[in-house]
């Protein structure tokens, strides 16, 4: 778990309560938390190696402190076929990003479809850092099929957590949609928790959503991190 | 290690700070249960001297020459820094002070505790309160509820401890089990008020090591250490069942944050959450907690979800079923043996599937045939044992006499539902007098299977079997 206090320093060091999506998944590489291949570029050469090197589709993010709701502002851009739909998409975010302060692009893999899950933490003022899992996605906060443990949490503990959404179905293989690996899922839980638990004193939230479960396996897409 | 509530309990001397003279006075009313209860030392104190209950009134705490291992602060809440200062200075380290007027009325009172946290701090006390009614135990004599003995009426000795945030809760469950059976429920009871210094935790850590205590339960509104609070629930509900009431679900939480998960951190969402993962049985309602005294202290645990309804009408058989599946639990299907027992012992218009009904021309005689059946019957975990008494051929008593029977085998939990009037309400005082659990309701007997059944469930999660829970030694 080396570097990690080293990367949250620096991110507070620069007055900072956002850690960027690059920072938070280089932190979740960093507790052995398996992400998508990504890469930070800054040029369009960088960015079109990169892509080749993954393997296309992929996914380009704008990476700025002043553009955190990434999607609002159309700063990301998913399922990019060919080196000219990255260069385009590059030359698109540098037109519409100039005025910015951008600290890169980020170009990842794009993962199949599956189920989104969510993985988040929180300070309860009552109880210290919580871990919360559930049904992801961008309707999170409509569906809240959430279930919330203390971390750090164990993993019988995450285990019996993933038992208790409503939508535990779902991860059974539900109409042909793979069946999700739950001890998997649980040492994900455990990981996150153990992260919020070790560095409470910087960590105020986390969101790691979506996250998807596919065929291939467990792939944590988006990740937000705030700081205290 | 000694948790800080033994300090109490366990006191040989015990004094009376405020002791008064005026009967059913606060002062008064402790010292009376102390001078006549407790098998230790009792010291009174009235600055105004004299004699009460043929026992010496000392000025001051510093005038007695013995030594003192507890006490009870009951004088007025400007008084109450300097008694505790009087204490600290005598050596006297563990102190209830069940005075209100601190920090729950404002500013001023928040002042008062805070001279009273100076004073505590100085010299090192262990203080119960304020605004409490601090400790009661029948087995040792021990009783700061300072209400008479003719208004509240104490419970004897039994399986049960209770902590609670609320005085008035605690004085008024505490009234319902004296006259709840035979009365004999309470091992420890513990209210804590204000939580100065001794809080929810140090008391859930009390029971749990308390060999004489076989069950908990609580009353919050809040948490003064909730993450410790939930560890060690998580260790004690292995070993004896929790449950109790969180109130207060709809106090707004964290405040809103940048992240889903931060928008989704409702304060009673996580604490729902986090009890059910340390393995408190979380209820809403007064009378929940009252079926749950009756079940878990008399009724063992099931081994299992499977249960068998045996009734006399066909609406209340129907009403159980749907709660059986409204708590989680399943209805049991019978063993051939038994099905086939039933069936060639009953009429055809016997209903002998599970709910069996032995409808309205049902005899106790049928009631202990299909009772004892399924009681036996090893598909069976639990049983809810309905009857509608107005029946023109029931003997009503034969009937509670079966139902003592079965329910004091104590081989699976067994609940009765009594539904009707004059005669239905007999026979519920009938079962209570020895302790049986009788409820008004089929809806009531069977939720309160329910309750059992979760914490068997929890206990068989966690590897543990639920036959290692007994209410006795």
């Amino acid at each position: 778990m080396s570097g990690i206090k080293e990367i949250l320093t620096v991110i507070q060091s620069e007055q900072r309560k956002a850690v960027l999506e690059h920072e938070a998944k280089m932190i979740l590489r960093k507790m052995e938390i398996i992400v998508p291949p990504s890469a930070l570029v800054k040029t369009k050469e960088e960015a079109i190696e990169a892509a080749s090197k993954f393997g296309y589709p992929v996914v380009m993010k704008l990476m700025s402190v002043e553009v955190i709701h990434k999607t609002d502002y159309g700063a990301v851009v998913i399922n990019l076929q060919s080196e000219e739909e990255v260069k385009s998409t590059f030359d698109d975010f540098m037109n519409r990003f100039s005025s910015v302060d951008v600290a890169g692009v980020l170009i990842e893999k794009m993962v199949g479809k599956g189920l989104e899950l969510i993985i988040g933490t929180n300070t309860d003022p009552t109880f210290g850092p919580v871990i919360l899992f559930g049904v992801g996605g961008v309707m999170v906060e409509a569906i809240k099929d959430v279930v919330f443990r203390l971390c750090p949490t164990t993993q019988p503990q995450a285990l019996q957590a993933i038992e208790e959404i409503k939508a535990r179905v779902l991860l059974e293989g539900f109409r042909g949609m793979p069946k999700v690996n739950k001890k998997e899922l649980s040492n994900l839980i455990v990981k996150i928790s153990e992260l919020a638990w070790e560095y409470k004193e910087y960590i105020a939230e986390m969101d790691i959503n979506p996250i998807i479960a596919n065929e291939d396996g467990l792939f944590p897409v988006d990740a937000r991190i705030i700081l205290k | 290690m000694k948790t800080r509530l033994e300090n109490f309990f366990n006191a040989k001397s015990f004094c009376v700070v405020g002791a008064s003279t005026t009967s059913n006075k606060p002062g008064n009313v402790v010292a009376y249960n102390f001078v006549h209860f407790f098998p230790g030392k009792t010291y009174l104190v009235n600055p105004k001297g004299g004699e009460l209950y043929n026992n010496k009134l000392y000025k001051s705490v510093l005038e007695i020459d013995d030594s003192i291992d507890a006490a009870c602060v009951i004088v007025p809440a400007r008084y109450v820094p300097l008694a505790l200062q009087e204490c600290g200075k005598k050596g006297i380290k563990n102190i209830i002070v069940t005075t209100g007027g601190f920090s729950e009325i404002g500013e001023e009172g928040i002042k008062l505790q805070q001279q009273m946290f100076d004073v505590m701090r100085e010299f090192e006390l262990n203080v119960i309160g304020p605004n409490c009614l601090g400790l009661y135990s029948p087995a040792l004599g021990y009783d700061t509820m300072f209400l008479p003995g003719s208004k509240l009426k104490r419970p004897s000795n039994g399986p049960v401890s209770i902590f609670t945030q609320s005085g008035a809760f605690g004085a008024a469950f505490i009234d319902q089990l004296s006259r709840l059976g035979s009365g004999k429920w309470v091992s420890k009871f513990i209210s804590y008020g204000n939580a100065s210094d001794i809080n929810e935790t140090d008391s859930l850590e009390f029971v749990g090591q308390d060999p004489d205590t076989k069950m908990i339960l609580i009353y919050l509104e809040d948490f003064k250490n909730g993450r410790e609070f939930m560890q060690k629930a998580r260790e004690i509900s292995l070993k004896k069942p929790i449950m109790g009431i969180k109130a207060n679900r709809t106090e707004t939480g964290a405040k809103a944050g940048a992240s889903h998960t931060a928008a989704l951190s409702v304060n009673d969402i996580i604490v729902d959450d986090l009890l059910s993962d340390a393995g408190i049985i979380r209820v809403i309602t007064w009378d929940q907690l009252e079926d749950c005294v009756l079940v878990f202290g008399t009724q063992p645990l099931p081994l299992g979800d499977k249960v068998a309804i045996v009734t006399d009408g066909g609406g209340a058989g129907v009403m159980a079923s749907d709660m059986v599946s409204d708590c989680g639990l399943t209805l049991a299907k019978l063993s051939a043996e038994v099905q086939k027992k039933l069936d060639d012992t009953f009429p055809s218009f016997y209903s002998t599937g599970n709910p069996i009904d032995i409808t309205g021309s049902a005899t106790a005689a049928d009631y202990r045939i299909a009772l004892e059946a399924v009681y036996d019957d090893p598909n069976v975990d639990s049983i809810v044992n309905i009857c509608i008494p107005v029946i023109p051929d029931l003997d009503i008593e034969e009937y509670i006499k079966i139902t003592k029977e079965l329910a004091k085998r104590k081989e699976k939990p067994f609940v009765t539902a009594l539904v009707g009037g004059e005669e239905a309400d007999y026979a519920t005082v009938e079962l209570l007098k020895d302790d049986l659990p009788a409820f008004e309701s089929p809806g009531r007997a069977v939720r309160a299977l329910g309750m059992l059944t979760e914490y068997t469930k929890y206990l068989q999660k966690h590897g543990v079997d639920p036959r290692s829970i007994k209410m006795e030694d």
